[in-house]
């Protein structure tokens, strides 16, 4: 039982959306099908199943981290090496804040960075069905599928006026 | 708006990836031209390393010169980035998008350039990285919070990771571009960078919230750099006309004209380097050149703040700073020099549609605002350092050396370097931002007239 | 058909808002009687303050905080509609009047101060000239220009409101009823919508906007720093004007979302004022209370490392004297409280939490209000004045207010809100023409499989 997937290309955002409902008709589930595009479109354009993300815990724990993290190098280093200067406490709180808060900001911006790149599923080397002339504006509709659907698939495809079908 | 021309995905990746994917006549003259200047400077600043300090023209009382001038400066430009792309992002305007990557670009590359200023600045750099990190813990030395020279670091430190990762996460797609247009070597090499992109909605999703996510978080980190570096001055009680309170808002306020205007120059430079008129486009001069004029009278008004308020206080060494700084030769000249590069003669321009549209007026008045811009920083450092304090038993005047000099040019051409180094492998205009702005604007015909449209997703 | 539906939307609209100024809602007028018994009540009240004469200057330490109090709240609400319209946001439309309506409070704020302009000591005291930014000026200075800005500036407000107003009095003129209809008549003055008439119009409200903008920031200005700053002697702090200004910013969001509230649940407003509007001042209203920590760290932290005695003593009076309770107050509901709401993006699209907030900015910027300006009444004494700085057995003990200064207060505003109600039985609180506007250029549109609003822009 091996899964495989194919690609169907279209000219235009509408054929595109006329695929995916076709594929929806002929009984292919929501997370089966993925639209690929050389631009954004507004969400929900091809009738599309709307992803989810959690992107927004990331920058969260990510502060967290960091803003532990900084309190703990300013007040050790600090008693560590206890060296007076300027007549101001060794645990200048007003000091500590601005190093408080940029190891909490650099915290929160990598977890971000982490987390977009997590969250968008990538790295994934293996493309799978793709074709290069997406990013030159064709629509592409994707089917990962069980074998013997692929011919289910791409009748619905060149039905939509698919410019031209791939497998992988 | 009307300037606009519906152009399809095929033709923008043709002209927007003319230079990644062959190498433009000019471009070889263009990098050896500065390559020479990048390459005699390493070695000016390596021949100071050897002969040491002497051969600048710091001297007691001024030990903060040039290179700490040309340090504020740089970090003023790399405001530039966040400026256009965070707060243009959050406020949706539809013409930053051209700009976005070019600016980010230059928010990292000067901020490198203004890390080497305090690491030169400080005669002997192996020295200042002990300082910021005793890697060898077992003498117990730990650097000192309380210290504005410890701050910088980090923050600058901090500024650099944060546009860097911004600057790849919104390459992405791009990249993805690049993948499929390339053959060879440069295949793996996009697409290793490119994380095997797709532009699925997910990805797609993603991309847009992690716009908006990173420039809200970068926002405060980019008010904080400039601000760090303004208090490495004004916690100083001892240099008059250093111990200001307005100084933080004053110098991010001053870093974004500066920044924002050398996006103006770089514009000017890419429209007619790579002919990209379809996507540079006279509105987008006028639309920034729009928000400069109320930057830089916000920058003009703090000015004006710091001025009144150091005579404020009546005390007669204040008093004189400035009648050293505004009256007297030569600073006086440098002080109009300052006034009319910085606001008079550019804001005189742009508050006219026609100049603000015009490329040429553009490039020169923009230029103008960062001489007098790298001047306002000289005028606050240096006189304030000059005069005579107390317990000071020498004063002269400070005139910076040839090796001074000729370090402030190669870093002019260090970034132009890098800046077209980079331009040869990645696209410096984001080709799915330029596409999606196809895809979210349209026109509409109201009786006999045609408005622009924008599309929005509803909430 | 489609033709039809529009005019038959467009007129309803027409009536629909030119209706409110005549339907009142329930207990309108006991809430009118109400608030006219207070104002009179605080109207006495000042009598009692001029009565007990100008020469106790600490007993005019909380009028000072009132006026100050009203004139960052009312004044700064026309900004609201002002910013965005120039920078041709579309989300404004439905709250410009709102926000432009509160000029008319400017008429109490500026007729308020009259007695506390001839409470302010002179510039020169004893034969000695007080610090001030009046460096050489004549004595009486600061009080006629700033009786001459704040009566400049309440009629800059109303000259923008009248502007921005004579499309729907012309409205009212051929719709409305009885005197609503005479005056939409002479006021109107023939305003039949022809393309030089609309043209006129925008420019004029783009002009009186900008005017009305330069003039409030001077207001700001001269207020905070000849009724606060230089009533301390030692007290040099070039960033407090501008965070006056910007805490002014804060609170006049803060009172435009509170009348957005109140618009939609006593005047039904609920069709015309919706969740876009109050999501984008809600980001500006984050935007402003992560600016005051910044505007009050930035000077802090000067202070803090400022080793001279006027220095500590900024700290010690303003911050961490007798007043520290009021100070933390301030902090914590103009600051703390209010961000930590604010971050998270469901709040900001709730309208009953985002006037909790509102209300809670409000008292933080009054409690601000009473530490700043009593701190400095009660500070200022002929034989203080002059020296360098206030000694600490100067330091004034804690003042509650007296009995005359809360009725004074509670009059004051009531006044204001009663004379903001009044005006909406004139104007519409919703501008009749920018509903039009919306409803030609905004609309939902079918892509594909999906709807997007697609927003006009024309230029």
């Amino acid at each position: 039982m091996s899964k495989k997937s194919i690609l169907g290309l279209f000219d235009t955002p509408d054929q595109g959306a006329d695929a995916l409902d076709g594929l929806h008709n002929a009984g292919f589930e929501s997370h089966e099908c993925d639209v690929l595009t050389g631009t954004p479109y507004p969400e929900g354009t091809f009738g599309e199943h709307v992803p989810q993300h959690r992107l927004f815990r990331f920058p969260l724990f990510g502060a967290i981290i960091g803003l532990t993290l900084s309190i703990f190098i300013t007040t050790a280093t600090q008693i560590a090496y206890p060296l007076v200067t300027g007549g101001k406490p060794i645990l200048s709180i007003f000091a500590m804040l601005i190093i408080m808060y940029e190891m909490t900001m650099l915290s929160a911006v990598v977890t971000t960075v982490v987390g977009i790149i997590f969250e968008s599923r990538l790295p994934k080397f293996n493309l799978g069905a793709y074709d290069t002339r997406i990013t030159e504006g064709l629509i592409g509709v994707v089917v990962n599928c069980e074998e013997k659907d692929l011919s289910k698939a791409k009748k619905v495809f060149t039905d939509s006026g698919a410019l031209d079908t791939k497998e992988a | 708006m009307q300037q606009r021309r519906k152009l399809d995905q095929k033709q923008i990746n043709q002209e927007l990836l003319s230079g990644n994917l062959k190498t433009p006549k000019w471009y070889i003259p263009t990098m050896l031209f500065l390559g020479f200047f990048v390459v005699t400077g390493f070695a000016t600043i390596l021949y100071m390393f050897n002969k040491g300090l002497g051969v600048t023209g710091l001297s007691r009382p001024v030990y903060w010169g040039l290179f700490i001038t040309t340090f504020v400066f740089w970090v003023g430009i790399s405001h530039a980035g966040i400026m256009i792309s965070a707060i243009l992002r959050l406020t949706q305007a539809e013409w930053r998008r051209p700009v976005t990557r070019a600016a980010e670009l230059l928010t990292v590359f000067s901020l490198l350039t203004a890390l080497f200023f305090p690491l030169m600045h400080a005669g002997r750099p192996w020295r200042i990285v002990y300082w910021l990190m005793p890697y060898d813990f077992a003498r117990g030395i730990w650097p000192n919070v309380r210290s504005p020279l410890f701050w910088d670091p980090i923050a600058i430190g901090t500024y650099l990771t944060g546009s860097t990762l911004f600057l790849y996460i919104a390459l992405i797609p791009d990249l993805a571009v690049l993948r499929d247009r390339t053959t060879g070597w440069q295949k793996v090499f996009y697409t290793i960078l490119a994380l095997g992109w797709r532009g699925n909605p997910r990805q797609w999703l993603l991309q847009a919230v992690a716009g908006i996510l990173l420039s809200a978080l970068m926002l405060p980190i980019f008010v904080s750099v400039h601000s760090i570096v303004s208090w490495d001055f004004a916690i100083t009680p001892s240099v008059e006309g250093w111990h200001s309170t307005i100084f933080a808002p004053y110098f991010v306020i001053g870093a974004v004209h500066s920044g924002v205007s050398a996006v103006v120059t770089m514009m000017a430079l890419m429209r007619w380097l790579w002919k990209w008129n379809n996507h540079i486009r006279p509105e987008h001069f006028d639309a920034l050149a729009r928000l400069l004029i109320v930057v830089a009278t916000a920058w003009l008004g703090c000015t004006f703040l710091e001025l009144i308020f150091s005579v404020y206080g009546r005390e007669a060494p204040e008093i004189a700073l400035r009648e050293l700084m505004i009256f007297t030769w030569p600073w006086n000249l440098l002080f109009i020099i300052f006034l009319l590069t910085g606001y008079i003669i550019p804001v005189g321009f742009w508050i006219f549609k026609k100049a603000r549209n015009n490329i040429v007026i553009m490039f020169w008045t923009s230029i103008l605002v960062n001489v007098g811009m790298w001047l306002e920083r000289f005028l606050i450092i240096v006189p304030g350092l000059a005069r005579k304090q107390p317990f000071t038993f020498t004063w002269e005047a400070y005139t910076p050396s040839l090796v001074e000099w000729y370090i402030l040019v190669w870093s002019f051409a260090w970034v132009s370097f890098l800046m077209l180094l980079f331009a040869r492998f990645f696209p410096l205009i984001p080709l799915f931002e330029t596409k999606e702005s196809q895809v979210f604007t349209s026109e509409t015909k109201i009786g006999r007239a045609t408005v622009p449209v924008i599309y929005r997703e509803e909430d | 058909m489609a033709q039809e539906t529009n005019s038959a939307k467009y007129s309803k609209a027409t009536l629909d808002l030119i209706n409110t100024t005549m339907i009142a809602p329930k207990k309108m007028k006991l809430i009118i009687m109400i608030l006219s018994i207070l104002s009179i009540l605080g109207i006495i009240g000042i009598v009692l303050k001029i009565l007990n004469g100008f020469e106790d200057k600490s007993a005019w330490g909380y009028y000072a905080a009132t006026i100050s109090f009203l004139l960052t709240t009312a004044a700064a609400a026309p900004m609201v509609a002002i910013a965005p319209t120039i920078a041709k946001a579309d989300w404004v439309r439905p709250i410009t009047r709102i926000a432009s309506l509160f000029s008319v409070v400017g008429i109490v704020t500026a007729l308020a101060s009259i007695p506390l302009i001839f409470a302010l000591p002179p510039l020169i005291v004893d034969e000695t000239r007080r610090r001030s930014i009046w460096f050489e000026a004549t004595n009486y200075s600061p009080h006629v220009w700033f009786a001459l800005s704040i009566f400049g500036l309440t009629l800059c407000g109303l000259g923008l409101l009248y502007s921005s107003s004579i499309p729907d009095l012309a409205a009212m003129r051929d719709h409305g009823t009885g005197w609503r209809k005479k005056m939409g008549k002479s006021l109107s003055r023939g305003f039949i919508g022809t393309d030089s008439q609309w043209k006129s119009l925008q420019m004029r409200i783009g002009m009186m906007g900008t005017f009305y903008f330069l003039m409030l920031m001077f207001v700001n200005f001269l207020f905070s720093i000849d009724f606060a700053l230089s009533l301390v002697a030692g007290w040099k702090d070039a960033i407090f004007p501008m965070y006056h200004a910007m805490t002014s910013l804060q609170s006049g969001i803060a009172i435009c979302i509170l009348a957005m509230f109140f618009a939609r649940k006593y005047w039904g407003m609920e069709n015309y004022i919706k969740v876009p509007q109050f999501w984008a001042l809600s980001k500006l209203q984050l935007a402003t209370t992560v600016l005051w920590f910044y505007f009050f760290y930035s000077a802090f932290i000067v202070f803090w490392y400022g080793r001279s005695a006027s220095d500590q003593m900024v700290i010690n009076l303003l911050i961490i004297g007798p007043y520290l309770p009021v100070f933390l107050g301030a902090f914590f509901l103009e600051f703390f409280v209010p961000w930590w709401i604010l971050v998270w993006n469901r709040v900001r699209k709730s309208i009953p939490s985002l006037a909790v907030v509102a209300c809670l900015v409000l008292i933080g910027v009054l409690l601000d209000r009473i530490r700043i300006f009593v701190i400095s009444w009660s500070t200022y004494s002929n034989e203080v004045i002059h020296k360098k700085f206030v000694p600490e057995q100067d330091f004034p003990q804690f003042m509650y207010p007296s009995v005359a200064d809360i009725i004074v207060f509670i009059g004051l505003v009531s006044l204001s809100t009663l004379i903001f109600i009044l005006s909406t039985r004139i104007l519409p609180l919703v501008s009749v023409w920018e509903t039009h506007q919306s409803l030609l250029l905004t609309k939902v549109v079918k892509y594909v499989r999906t709807d997007v609003i697609a927003i006009g822009k024309p230029d």
